[in-house]
């Protein structure tokens, strides 16, 4: 009798222990642990390339010179800064014997500095462009040459100005009215 | 002396059912071989997944602590800078490689135009396409002048679309003309002109700081 009951109870057991134990924690808590620990071992090789890829970027970085970082931060400042230019423009005037007569800003085009995003590079507000602009108008009068003095300043500014549109205004003393609009733009 | 084939070896008598017997002797024997082993490969099965599920956890918790130290590694304002470094390096040379410089035109209009034809005024403008554009009105002393005049423009390819409109003699036989113009991007390239104030002997006045 018992030769028929306990093979029976054997089986009937590791049938329950199967189903009720082994299946379950096979599909349930262990395949989550795996794919738990699958996230992690992404995230720690991401870390491992963040770290060293911030290694490589620091050693560029150390490579620059300062001096040069720092004309490169005064071509595109952080920030706006439209009162200290406007007094370096008076006095880039004052030097080219031009004189201002109005400064003002007359639009901001804060969404468009003709600068694109770079692209898919994983930055962050990726597609937004990082770079503002807002356009000043300015008058003055002043000699040809003096214009040309004062253009040429302008142009060759440190912190980045674009003329984007100049109005001449003849006379015949030789000195003339001149309306300009120049863009300067920042990081934001 | 032999005995004949016909005659029992025993008085013995066979039981009727001994091969069955054998039979479902084996048979419960095999089955309970079959019942027992699957139990032990179930049994073995749980200690498995039982061990393996604790080397798991005990893997997860090693490798989430490692993120931890990792994460806590990460500064944001050093990634703030690189950032911003690499914007304003990228930005910054987009910008460069379109700036402006109108003192080249002025130049090249003091090269083109004779002496005798001279603008009262002048607009010069770039859109925010990267179109420029001239516009202006003048006076040239005679025809013969504005020919000349329009006949530089029109050899030189750096000023496109030169178009001399509203043109009327005046009273004293000078020529009063309008001008419009499209403008070469490398006419008024930042490139060029710095190059060729470099060159110059005359040097630029300070740039802004």
């Amino acid at each position: 009798m018992s030769d028929r009951v306990l093979p029976l109870v054997a089986l009937l057991v590791a049938v329950g222990i199967f189903f009720v134990y082994v299946n379950p924690t096979w599909s349930g808590p262990i395949a989550a642990t795996k794919e738990e620990i699958a996230l992690n071992d992404q995230a720690l090789k991401a870390a491992d390339q963040f770290a060293a890829q911030q290694n490589a970027l620091a050693a560029a970085r150390n490579a620059i010179d300062p001096a040069n970082l720092a004309r490169l931060s005064t071509l595109l400042p952080d920030s706006v800064d439209n009162v200290v230019l406007i007094l370096d423009l008076n006095a880039l005037a004052a030097r080219s014997g031009f004189s201002l007569a109005n400064i003002d800003v007359i639009s901001n085009t804060a969404g468009g500095a003709g600068v694109s995003a770079p692209q898919g590079q994983g930055l962050p507000a990726a597609g937004t462009n990082p770079v503002g602009s807002i356009d000043l108008s300015l008058s003055a009068v002043g000699t040809y040459a003096a214009m040309q003095a004062f253009l040429t300043g302008v142009e060759r500014s440190a912190r980045l100005l674009d003329v984007r549109d100049i109005v001449v205004r003849g006379s015949d003393t030789g000195v003339y009215n001149y309306q300009m609009v120049l863009r300067l733009y920042w990081l934001r | 002396m032999a005995l004949p084939p016909t005659i029992p070896t025993s008085f013995v008598p066979h039981a009727a059912s001994s091969s069955a017997r054998r039979f479902r002797t084996d048979f419960t024997g095999a089955y309970g071989f079959f019942a027992y082993a699957i139990f032990a490969i179930v049994f073995a099965l749980a200690l498995g997944v039982f061990f393996y599920g604790r080397i798991l956890a005990s893997s997860k918790a090693a490798k989430d602590a490692a993120l931890a130290s990792a994460q806590a590694n990460i500064d944001p304002a050093t990634v703030e800078n690189f950032v911003r470094l690499h914007n304003r390096l990228n930005s910054g040379g987009s910008l460069l490689a379109g700036h402006t410089a109108f003192s080249g035109l002025f130049s090249a209009l003091e090269s083109l135009l004779p002496v005798s034809v001279r603008f009262t005024s002048l607009h010069l403008s770039r859109s925010d396409t990267g179109v420029s554009k001239i516009e202006g009105a003048g006076v040239a002393r005679n025809f013969n002048a504005l020919a000349a005049a329009s006949n530089a423009f029109s050899v030189d390819e750096r000023i496109k679309d030169a178009i001399f409109s509203n043109i009327s003699v005046n009273d004293d036989g000078s020529v009063s003309f309008a001008l419009s113009a499209t403008l070469d991007p490398k006419l008024i390239a930042f490139t060029l002109a710095a190059s060729a104030a470099d060159t110059s002997a005359t040097p630029p006045p300070a740039p802004l700081p």
